[in-house]
């Protein structure tokens, strides 16, 4: 199961119409020993933060592991090596940059993927996608552009550049 | 570039079917127009299938999605106004569907049957916005229906590789609207070039050349 119930991250929670400078999350805080035990033997680290349904945010957000928003966001989104789930539940509205993107609710802003940009049947995006690959499930609803990632072309050599042997 | 064998499958179903694939000799004579344009700028009309966003994107590219079947297909209420004595085609609402396109960037408009679909007295205003996007020789590439082809509104049409169609729902639900002629057709687009490629399915492929 991709999305399995992960820890919510600590967030503010703020009126959709105030503004909140950038939330950091911080996740690579480690486990207390009173945590330790309380939670029972370690199990593999904690990868995904998730916002979850009751949560309203708007700002940058940026961070060093997947994240999985259920509620609504509206801002800036750079996870560069890490992937962003808009889940069923989600509402954004930002530019989105990120290793993959999964997106099964709704998204209004353009996407910037790595390496893929994923739309289920359920999801719902306004905007432009850039990415490596996409997919896009029958049912889903896109209205926007999408171009593919293209490497930019390596320079020329010169004539004395001549690769070793 | 797909995402799992779940969206093949379902792309290629009406080979699953036993559905063969359609050439298309409109198709191939568009790819061969654009044998020099190594990053085409393209509109799909069409519900968004996997199968063509693979193709299109491989032969490099750029694609503007823009689904204007789906709510004409489902008679969405939105774009009627039945307040009067006769039902309004409100375009402009209709047109809301389109994302933001430079105007004169497209190379090609894939329009499939979309001008089967929309009601007669829309078609000018239509086709003139849908032309405005177009470069010079960009391509409005679409599908007329014959008269005696009745039913199929509901069809859905993708591409299988840049020259081969594949379609599913043919000859379902009636058309709404009365056949369009290739005279009527060439009168909204006085100012380019019309080609049409009939086929022995009861309908005709049309290439309109800006």
């Amino acid at each position: 199961m991709l999305w399995g119930k992960k820890p919510q991250a600590t967030t503010l929670m703020t009126p959709a119409s105030a503004s909140v400078p950038p939330i950091i999350p911080k996740l690579d805080e480690p486990m207390t020993d009173t945590m330790r035990k309380e939670s029972g033997p370690p199990g593999p680290p904690s990868t995904q933060t998730v916002l979850g349904r009751p949560v309203i945010l708007r700002g940058e957000l940026s961070g060093g592991e997947d994240l999985l928003i259920e509620g609504q966001f509206e801002g800036t989104i750079k996870l560069e090596d890490h992937c962003l789930t808009v889940g069923q539940n989600g509402r954004v509205t930002a530019e989105i940059h990120a290793r993959e993107v999964i997106v099964l609710g709704s998204v209004k802003g353009n996407i910037t993927a790595s390496d893929k940009v994923d739309i289920r049947k359920s999801g719902h995006v306004v905007g432009d996608l850039v990415s490596a690959a996409i997919a896009i499930e029958e049912g889903a609803y896109f209205k926007g552009s999408v171009d593919i990632l293209r490497e930019e072309a390596a320079p020329e050599r010169g004539p004395h550049e001549i690769d070793a042997a | 570039m797909s995402a799992n064998p779940k969206q093949e499958a379902a792309a290629g179903s009406s080979r699953a079917a036993g559905k063969p694939s359609i050439a298309s000799r409109a198709l191939e004579w568009l790819w061969q127009h654009f044998s020099d344009v190594s990053h085409p700028q393209i509109l799909d009309c069409g519900s968004v299938r996997q199968a063509t966003v693979d193709v299109l994107l491989r032969r490099g590219s750029k694609l503007y999605l823009a689904d204007l079947l789906t709510p004409l297909q489902r008679a969405d209420p939105a774009l009627w106004d039945r307040s009067g004595k006769h039902p309004v085609f409100l375009l402009e609402e209709f047109l809301h569907h389109l994302p933001d396109i430079p105007p004169e960037s497209l190379s090609a408009i894939f329009c499939w049957h979309l001008l089967d679909l929309v009601p007669h007295d829309a078609l000018p205003p239509l086709v003139t916005r849908l032309c405005s996007l177009l470069g010079p020789g960009g391509v409005l590439y679409g599908f007329l229906r014959e008269p005696y082809l009745t039913r199929g509104a509901e069809t859905a049409w993708w591409l299988e590789s840049l020259t081969t169609l594949a379609n599913t729902g043919e000859g379902t639900a009636p058309f709404p609207c009365p056949a369009l002629t290739n005279r009527e057709i060439e009168r909204l687009l006085p100012t380019g070039s019309v080609k049409t490629f009939l086929t022995r399915a009861g309908r005709r492929e049309v290439l309109a050349v800006k």
